[in-house]
């Protein structure tokens, strides 16, 4: 386990940047979330967010994308760094190890 | 999307996101929060997206993302830009060497100017204000009831001070105040000095520099302290300490020691004296006087009190003195008694009879402020035009840092930076130019002695800044806002026409005329005055005749009997005052009514030595007893005013003796041309004392016998000051006070058309540069000279008449009323004053525009023309 501890919404963030893939950036990522998982977050806890896996090094950013709704300024936008597709490769391993040593249901008849 | 031209999101918290954000953060959590607005706007409306945007602006005020780095982004860029600014601005000053050389004379000129009214208005108003303990010394004052209402009092009765240590409390240090003018006698010199007479506890309330001794000198009864003036006055550049002087108080003479001598006050005392004594040794002090005659004394009183004192309580306290005061005294009982802050004494002068300071003099005031500001207007007219002149060469500059992005305000910053500095030379050179010429003519003039002192006097520091700050702002606002209004693509295309012909200039330059002539008419009319008075007859012949002030009724009659021995003088005259001086005013009634006339008291032959002219009736006649009883001889003044005529049967009552009048004479100047002539009335009094001696000498001889009578006087009495003088000189004072006036109006007059010349000049001659082309072209196709000048001289003839106009009618108003105060015999504003000071202005115009098309004449249109 060395260093790939990720907060929940930590994660939640890092997939969703590797969702977008190319276009994620604060209020996308934030559009995202609302429509995958129904939630809302804040917007400028998306960009602490963002800014600290940039610093943990599983996201890189770079500048680019001006839109007229943003009266012409960049965006940040984010891809996901080999590191941070690692990271979430070995929280999803961990998860699925977790899960799997769930005991059975009480119903579950199956072990007799 | 139309929705986005429409509206935006809350300026305030935008600005407020810019300000504290992260620079290399800013543009993406801005752009994130202007596009949640927009999408807040299209889903729920423009002031929940408003409410939201608010919300995430300080949501995201977290500590990773502030930084202010506009603050500090600002800052570090400024301080790249002003030094980038300055060198600009002082390359153009080296460019420009003609035209800053006009407008850092005009400006330093008139910030000379400025600082000498300046220097003079602040001493009169924060005299005395560099006491460190100011805020705590108190005059003690007292009110009382007169015919004229309630008159508030300096001075209090002289045993206040002696119930003070026991009647009020928190008093730290108290002293009795008294001036004196006793003679000073010092290695057979003698002198009238004044004399401060104070309690030792005075050195300690007040607090003065020691050129030599110790403050605490005082305390001897025996020893002064002299100031700086003084001790040079007597001693040299010795140390006097322990010299012997003698000072005769009340025809008493003692002796005292040096015990101190006080740094140069530099007129910045509050108290004007010659010499500090120590109170006890005043000879009045020492008598045993009745206890009434001890509360009719009254002199200043000061007390000091302690820090954070009750005044109201203090004066409440100070109720037990006017109880005893009106028992003691109860003719002239007080009605209250108060206290007076020694820094409001200022204030008060007008308000309170015998103070400390009862003079403002509010005229030469206004008069040095007048002139101050005539020149600082000018010179600042001849920047602001020279400056919006020269600003045409960099019109391109202008125009390529607005295209780069320079803001307005930056561009505005950048040319008021320049003018700092051009500012800032005038009034370091100022400082120079008042402190090493003008203020020591000033002062040669006006008899003071005021110096820029910039290590002690903070307020000059704070009088600079305040002028560099205004002459700044004034001098640079309308270019700086003139020329960054232009639009770029006018001025890059050469369309932007810019010049001398704009009507704000011409504004300006009128206005420079209007106070060169004022200025001019003011100074050519008082000169004129002068001239007119100086061969004005006095009405009476002034040659020959030698007054001489008789100290003490008992020296009259010798002094009287030895100088009639001598043989120069041909008669001998007493008078109680003498012609050529205040008389002294008295009450005089006819029949029931009741008039000011001025009462001279003299000996029966006085009019007739005067040369006095009879215009009808007789002189005195010293035989006839009626004469020198109950006659007088009245001035034509006398009539006219009371609606007279000679032979008239009432008699005069004056000091309830009823006179007749015998005899009417021309009117004569007692006093100087400043006053009127007064109604006046003459007496023959028997041969009884008088003051002064009035001697008429053989012709011619008069200036020459000067040295035997000023002999024979100190013979006859040996403690005295021999005040004599000749009648011709007895204006000698305020002639030589009128003449320092001319000279300095005739300055400040040479000055301004100096100024308003430089300024023309360099207006004219920059015109002419930028125009060379057109009148060479004119040249070309055959102006010759007249075309040339009438179309060069046209516009500053007009400009020219305007200002004779408006120049002539405010001087006709303000001139006269300003010769009125110096003069009630002036030939005020005629055709002489008005007349020279257009001629001259129109002189200066003229060969100014002159030298301009000489310049033309000799260009060779071929070189300029071919230069393309």
């Amino acid at each position: 386990m060395k260093g790939y501890h990720l907060g929940e919404l930590e994660e939640l963030v890092l997939l969703i940047v590797g969702i977008l893939d190319q276009e994620a950036y604060g209020v996308s990522v934030a559009e995202e979330i609302k429509n995958q998982m129904g939630r809302k977050v804040n917007i400028s806890a998306i960009h602490t967010v963002l800014n600290r896996l940039e610093e943990k090094g599983f996201v890189k950013s770079h500048m680019g994308g001006a839109t007229e709704e943003r009266g012409g300024r960049r965006k940040r936008l984010f891809s996901l760094s080999a590191s941070g597709r690692a990271a979430i490769h070995e929280v999803k391993m961990a998860r699925n190890r977790l899960y799997d040593q769930l005991p059975p249901l009480a119903l579950d008849f199956s072990n007799g | 999307m139309d929705k986005k031209r429409h509206f935006y999101p809350p300026k305030l918290a935008d600005r407020f996101l810019e300000f504290y954000c992260v620079s290399d953060r800013l543009e993406q959590i801005q752009g994130d929060a202007y596009e949640m607005f927009y999408m807040d706007l299209e889903e729920k409306g423009i002031t929940y997206a408003r409410f939201r945007f608010i919300f995430h602006v300080f949501s995201f005020f977290k500590w990773s993302n502030i930084g202010f780095s506009k603050f500090l982004h600002f800052k570090t860029n400024n301080t790249v830009m002003i030094r980038s600014y300055f060198k600009i601005g002082w390359r153009n000053i080296l460019k420009q060497k003609g035209t800053t050389f006009i407008s850092v004379f005009g400006l330093s000129c008139a910030v000379g100017c400025c600082i000498v009214a300046y220097l003079f208005i602040a001493n009169i108003w924060f005299k005395g204000l560099n006491q460190p303990n100011k805020d705590e010394i108190y005059q003690l004052v007292y009110t009382t009831e007169e015919d004229e209402g309630l008159v508030t009092y300096g001075t209090v009765a002289e045993p206040v001070s002696e119930l003070i240590p026991n009647s009020l409390n928190s008093i730290k240090n108290q002293t009795k105040v008294l001036l004196e003018f006793p003679l000073l006698i010092q290695d057979n010199e003698s002198f009238y000095q004044r004399s401060l007479f104070v309690d030792p506890a005075y050195m300690e309330m007040f607090q003065y520099r020691m050129e030599y001794g110790y403050p605490g000198a005082l305390q001897e009864t025996d020893q002064v302290i002299l100031t700086h003036q003084l001790s040079e006055k007597l001693f040299g550049e010795m140390n006097p300490i322990g010299q012997e002087l003698s000072l005769v108080i009340n025809g008493e003479e003692r002796l005292y020691k040096v015990g101190g001598v006080l740094e140069d006050l530099k007129d910045m005392d509050m108290f004007t004296f010659d010499l500090l004594v120590n109170f006890e040794s005043h000879p009045h002090n020492m008598a045993d006087i009745p206890l009434k005659d001890a509360w009719n004394k009254e002199l200043w009183t000061f007390i000091q009190v302690e820090e954070g004192a009750d005044i109201g309580l203090i004066e409440s306290e100070m109720e037990g003195f006017t109880q005893i005061q009106n028992q003691v005294n109860p003719e002239k009982p007080y009605t209250k008694m108060g206290l007076i802050a020694y820094p409001d004494i200022i204030y008060n002068v007008g308000k309170i009879e015998r103070g400390v300071r009862d003079f403002l003099g509010l005229g030469p005031q206004i008069l040095l402020g007048t002139i101050g500001l005539f020149i600082l207007l000018l010179a600042v007219f001849n920047y602001i035009n020279l400056s919006v002149l020269m600003a045409s060469r960099r019109l391109k500059e202008i125009g390529v840092r607005k295209v780069i992005g320079s803001k307005r305000s930056q561009l505005i910053f950048q040319f008021l930076s320049e003018n700092l500095l051009i500012c800032f030379f005038a009034i370091f050179l100022g400082c120079l130019l008042a402190g090493f010429v003008f203020l020591p003519g000033f002062n040669g003039i006006a008899s003071k002695n005021l110096q820029i002192d910039l290590f002690r006097d903070k307020n000059i520091w704070i009088f600079l800044g305040s002028l560099l700050l205004v002459i700044t702002l004034i001098t640079g606002l309308y270019p700086a806002t003139y020329l960054s209004s232009f639009k770029p693509i006018g001025i890059l295309k050469g369309n932007q026409k810019i010049g001398s012909k704009s009507v704000f200039t011409s504004v300006l330059l009128s206005f420079q005329f209007t106070l060169a002539i004022i200025s001019m008419v003011a100074a050519i009319a008082f000169v004129q005055t002068n001239y007119i008075n100086a061969n004005r007859d006095w009405g009476y012949s002034s040659a020959d005749k030698i007054i001489v002030n008789v100290p003490e009724s008992k020296d009259y009659v010798p002094l009287k009997n030895r100088l009639s021995a001598l043989s120069s003088v041909v008669e001998v005259s007493g008078s109680q005052d003498y012609v050529g001086n205040w008389i002294r005013e008295k009450e005089a009634f006819i029949g029931t009514e009741k008039y000011e006339v001025n009462f001279l008291n003299a000996e029966s032959n006085y009019p007739e030595l005067l040369d006095l002219e009879l215009k009808e009736g007789r002189m005195f006649n010293p035989d006839l007893i009626t004469d020198t009883q109950e006659s007088i001889l009245v001035n034509q003044t006398f009539l006219d005013d009371f609606g007279l005529e000679f032979p008239f049967d009432q008699s005069v009552e004056i000091d309830s003796v009823r006179y007749h009048v015998i005899g009417v004479v021309e009117d004569f100047h007692t006093t100087f041309f400043k006053n009127t002539i007064e109604p006046m009335a003459i007496s023959a009094s028997p041969d009884s004392t008088f003051n002064y001696l009035t001697l008429k000498m053989n012709p011619g001889s008069a200036e020459g016998s000067m040295e035997a009578v000023k002999k024979i006087w100190h013979e006859t009495v040996p403690l005295g000051l021999f005040e004599g003088k000749l009648q011709t000189q007895v204006f000698e004072r305020e002639i030589a006070d009128v003449n320092g006036v001319a000279k300095l109006i005739s300055f400040s007059a040479a000055l301004s058309v100096i100024l308003a010349l430089l300024g023309l000049f360099g207006l004219v001659s920059l015109n002419m540069t930028a125009h060379i082309k057109d009148y060479c072209i004119r040249k070309v196709f055959g102006a010759n000279v007249e075309d040339l000048s009438k179309k060069l001289l046209k516009r500053y003839l007009i400009i020219w008449g305007i200002a004779a106009v408006i120049g002539s009618v405010f001087s006709a108003f303000f001139i006269t009323s300003f010769l009125d105060s110096f003069f009630a015999f002036h030939s005020g504003v005629g055709i002489i004053p008005l007349g020279f000071a257009l001629f001259i202005l129109l002189g200066v115009i003229i060969s100014t525009v002159a030298s301009q098309i000489w310049k033309v004449i000799k260009a060779n249109p071929a070189v300029i023309l071919k230069s393309e």
